[in-house]
């Protein structure tokens, strides 16, 4: 009796019901279920290298940019330009800074050395003895290397030093 | 550049203006230019020269390029075709002699491996026991018969194994021994500049009879940009011994010095300008450059 009464009822729902009715309690029909999708194999995408490329740092250094105004304000100014009248140049390094460095060995030896000199660098030996000898107050010693073009001065005189070599326009 | 001037070499007298004796007619006020104007066939004045080079890389703004002749193998007359424009940072530096010699004892050297070695008195066969007693016997005391003051023992202080040599100079060292190498051989009259390395003919004789006539010296280096040349020059040259061929990468400086006169094409000049003065500009490398960077190569 409840077995017949159940059969029919599912029959009858069934032709009433149809495809809503199957979906409302949760059973769909085979032919109705979305297939799973096919696998889409590998896809190599060069799109993104993009984000490592521009982390590859460059090899060359960069001439610096044109400024309104000098000096910039960290203090750097270009060299002028034509170079000065003088018969000896010194050059910039590869950072576009000048060439005067301060040494210190055996722990007491204070050393100043402008590098990069080009042309009579005696000329700029008696220039720097003009400039520094009212700063200490007697003659700078020095050092002439014409084959490396060199010059050494006792004692630390890199901030005067770089400041008269900027006026003179190197 | 006192030092510069001074080395004036120059073989035949009538090679005409060189570079250095073009430098000491500027100190003679022009002397040496009349001369000049005598000596050449065809040249109207030194104004009309054709420039057939100029430098592509930029050149400093206190100094002017260095110039030379371009010549050509073609003819045995050839000379003189015009001008080129050398980069003064690469042909006129100043003569550091200290640096030659160290990059020329450097590629001497570093290649070296040497397989001397001698065996010590452990290794040398037996030995072990101590060959009479310590006192009594009225000989000298001794531990073992392979003792270094033995005849036949081993030796105490010899070379141990293969030994290498091996040294890496700075690589902006090696570019400025590369460097001063091109600017000694400029100045001393010993470098020809050359549009291309075609011959007419492939006979090594003719070859060699040029530079005999041209007086360009016992041995001469050529130099090409890329591995293809000419198939006469390669023909012609493989059956000379003291004159060698070779390309733009293998120039280096003991060929540089061991050979007599060096012949660059204007490919070459540009090739090794490009790449020499590239080492001026550089920042210090954070990794090898056979790695990439952005913008090199």
């Amino acid at each position: 009796m409840a077995l017949a009464l159940g059969a029919s009822t599912v029959r009858a729902w069934l032709r009433a019901g149809g495809r809503s009715g199957l979906s409302a309690c949760g059973l769909r029909w085979q032919s109705q279920t979305p297939e799973p999708p096919a696998y889409p194999g590998i896809v190599e995408s060069t799109e993104e290298y993009r984000f490592v490329e521009r982390l590859i740092p460059p090899a060359s250094i960069p001439e610096p940019p044109r400024h309104q105004s000098y000096p910039t304000p960290s203090g750097w100014q270009p060299p002028k330009d034509p170079p000065p009248n003088l018969p000896y140049f010194i050059r910039r390094s590869r950072m576009h800074n000048i060439p005067v460095y301060t040494e210190l060995t055996h722990g007491n030896r204070q050393m100043t050395l402008i590098r990069k000199v080009e042309g009579d660098i005696w000329a700029l030996q008696k220039d720097v003895e003009e400039f520094l000898t009212p700063l200490i107050g007697k003659m700078p010693v020095t050092q002439v290397n014409e084959v490396t073009g060199t010059l050494r001065i006792k004692g630390y005189f890199d901030q005067q030093l770089k400041a008269w070599l900027l006026e003179k326009g190197f | 550049m006192l030092l510069i001037r001074a080395a004036l070499g120059g073989r035949g007298p009538g090679l005409g203006l060189t570079p250095a004796r073009r430098a000491l007619s500027t100190l003679t006020g022009g002397d040496l230019g009349s001369q000049e104007q005598a000596l050449t066939t065809g040249l109207p004045s030194p104004g009309a020269v054709p420039l057939l080079r100029r430098c592509e890389l930029p050149v400093p703004v206190h100094r002017t390029p260095v110039q030379a002749w371009v010549e050509s193998l073609r003819g045995y007359e050839d000379t003189r075709l015009g001008l080129a424009d050398l980069h003064p940072d690469v042909f006129e530096v100043p003569p550091r002699l200290d640096i030659l010699h160290e990059v020329a004892i450097w590629q001497k050297n570093f290649k070296r491996i040497s397989y001397a070695k001698t065996k010590t008195r452990a290794e040398v066969r037996g030995g072990g026991r101590k060959p009479w007693k310590q006192k009594g016997s009225g000989r000298a005391r001794h531990g073992s018969i392979r003792s270094p003051i033995w005849r036949g023992g081993g030796i105490a202080h010899g070379p141990r194994g293969p030994t290498s040599y091996y040294y890496m100079l700075p690589m902006k060292v090696r570019v400025l021994g590369l460097k001063v190498a091109l600017t000694v051989k400029l100045m001393q009259d010993d470098l020809h500049v050359v549009d291309s390395l075609e011959l007419p003919t492939s006979d090594p004789r003719y070859l060699s009879d040029l530079f005999r006539h041209r007086c360009w010296g016992d041995s001469v280096l050529l130099v090409d940009v890329d591995e293809e040349m000419p198939q006469n020059i390669v023909s012609a040259v493989s059956n000379l011994k003291t004159i060698n061929l070779v390309p733009a990468v293998g120039l280096n400086v003991h060929s540089m010095l061991k050979h007599q006169t060096l012949v660059l094409t204007l490919n070459t000049v540009a090739f090794l300008e490009k790449k020499l003065l590239w080492h001026d500009n550089r920042y210090t490398a954070l990794y090898p450059f056979h790695l990439p960077y952005s913008d090199f190569p």
